[in-house]
């Protein structure tokens, strides 16, 4: 599974300038909107398109074939996807935290508990928007996978929104924010293994031509 | 002989074609060429032996295994039309994306098949020709320490220097004994150079299995008019077609044919010429 995560790590190296960039620019517009912590939601979001990228750069110079002849299983073939959604997705945040904490325009204050906040938030709507669209990037063709991509992302929005509307039924998440965005993530990451589950088991009968 | 590769049953179903029961094998040592038009089967063929494609029906077994696992995977090396390699790498980078998949990944060897070859190892695969892409997946097939090499139109829209290079490679590699290569191509100039057998595949079906040598030794045309075409006997008779002043008919034994018929005129049969026969003739 490392040659393979190694040669998505190239994909992604050859596209950070723009993904830097499109960080940069939605950070600098929401500076003027938002508190500059706000980033951590943007952030794994964006650094993940380079998964769908690569998924499209594989099945257009036809690795996503090749790599079926090599010593490697579609289970790993798989898992190495998610693992680099993952990998992007943490280094995303990890990336715009430093700005986070110090890029602070008009004097606004940064607390640890909303960096937090806006983290998992982030984090949960990514976890998501992985769990939609992944299983979808190996099932469908790629210019198919691509919309699923952009729309996996308004679906977590609400899925998240659903989510707290349910638990705000059983306590007052406005009294427990961190508990309720808690709970949230961990329904995202839960949701994000079981399509990789899912999609383990469709790609291990597709055939790929 | 024991076998790289036996193919027995394989059948494919889909809904305007199917690959239907075929059976052939690769025996060790042994070049054998798939031949066939486009659409006959060929390419499906050898996804379903590499996994690619769910097979309906049939065994694989390759390399005295019948489960195409890691470890079989390990020494087969398959060579698609095309590079297959993303274009942002160089063939340095895919040195060290393989050397992490393949265990048996022989980094010398590579960069000597890349000397060998003129590859430059550091410019991107997306400024490379046809020609040397084609080489550079030749080089990763046997860097490995394959035993097996599976070739699917590996040289097709390739110039005939190049196409020549890759022969000589390829023949390079079956001096070793334990060494196998199964190529499917429409170019049977290509397959008549190298080949040991040849196989040929029409509408899904294998049509014959035979020795190359024996095709072009003893099968032959026989080229004549309506008159001495209705004195044939139908058990000599292959396959035969109507051209516009003759008639040629494929038979299996030229000489023997030629002793049977002594006015006849018969002349030997070209790989091209006897899958055209098989393809666009009737049979006898």
């Amino acid at each position: 599974m490392k040659g393979v995560l190694l040669k998505d790590l190239y994909i992604a190296k050859s596209n950070l300038l723009v993904t830097a960039i499109s960080l940069l620019v939605l950070g600098f517009g929401l500076s003027f909107l938002l508190e500059p912590g706000a980033l951590l939601v943007l952030a794994p979001v964006v650094s993940t398109t380079a998964v769908f990228i690569s998924i499209t750069s594989d099945a257009g110079s036809k690795w996503n074939k090749n790599v079926i002849t090599m010593p490697l299983s579609r289970a790993q073939i798989i898992a190495e996807k998610y693992v680099f959604y993952l990998i992007l997705a943490a280094s995303g945040s990890a990336i715009v935290l430093p700005p986070c904490v110090l890029c602070t325009p008009s004097g606004a204050a940064v607390t640890a508990s909303s960096l937090c906040l806006y983290g998992t938030l982030g984090m949960s709507a990514t976890f998501f928007a992985g769990a939609i669209s992944l299983p979808c990037a190996y099932l469908s063709d790629p210019e198919k996978s691509q919309i699923v991509f952009m729309l996996s992302f308004l679906a977590s929005t609400g899925i998240i929104t659903g989510l707290i509307l349910l638990l705000n039924l059983i306590f007052p998440v406005k009294d427990q924010i961190p508990a309720a965005f808690g709970i949230v993530s961990v329904i995202s990451a839960i949701c994000l293994f079981l399509s990789y589950l899912i999609a383990v088991k469709l790609y291990r009968k597709r055939d790929i031509v | 002989m024991t076998d790289a590769l036996t193919i027995s049953g394989l059948t494919k179903t889909y809904d305007d074609f199917v690959l239907d029961h075929v059976s052939f094998s690769v025996p060790n040592g042994s070049i054998v060429g798939l031949i066939g038009e486009n659409g006959a089967g060929k390419s499906t063929t050898i996804n379903a032996v590499l996994g690619l494609i769910q097979k309906d029906d049939g065994h694989v077994s390759i390399l005295e295994r019948g489960e195409l696992d890691d470890a079989v995977k390990e020494q087969i090396g398959v060579v698609f039309d095309g590079s297959n390699y993303p274009e942002i790498l160089s063939p340095g980078k895919l040195n060290r994306v393989m050397k992490r998949i393949y265990r048996s990944w022989d980094e010398p060897a590579y960069f000597q098949l890349l000397k060998q070859f003129s590859l430059p190892a550091g410019k991107q695969i997306r400024q490379f020709s046809k020609g040397m892409k084609m080489k550079l997946a030749i080089s990763v097939a046997l860097s490995h320490h394959s035993r097996l090499l599976i070739l699917d139109e590996a040289t097709s829209g390739l110039d005939p220097v190049v196409r020549d290079d890759i022969l000589d490679m390829l023949l390079d590699f079956v001096q070793d004994e334990d060494h196998s290569i199964l190529v499917s191509s429409h170019i049977t100039s290509d397959l008549e150079k190298i080949a040991d057998y040849i196989v040929l595949i029409h509408e899904g079906k294998i049509v014959f299995s035979r020795p190359k040598d024996e095709l072009l030794e003893q099968y032959g045309i026989l080229k004549c008019g309506a008159a001495q075409f209705d004195a044939l006997d139908p058990a000599d008779i292959i396959v035969y077609r109507k051209m516009d002043y003759e008639w040629q008919v494929l038979i299996a034994d030229r000489q023997k044919m030629q002793k049977k018929y002594p006015d006849a005129m018969i002349v030997p049969a070209a790989i091209d010429e006897i899958m055209l026969l098989y393809v666009k003739g009737e049979k006898g």
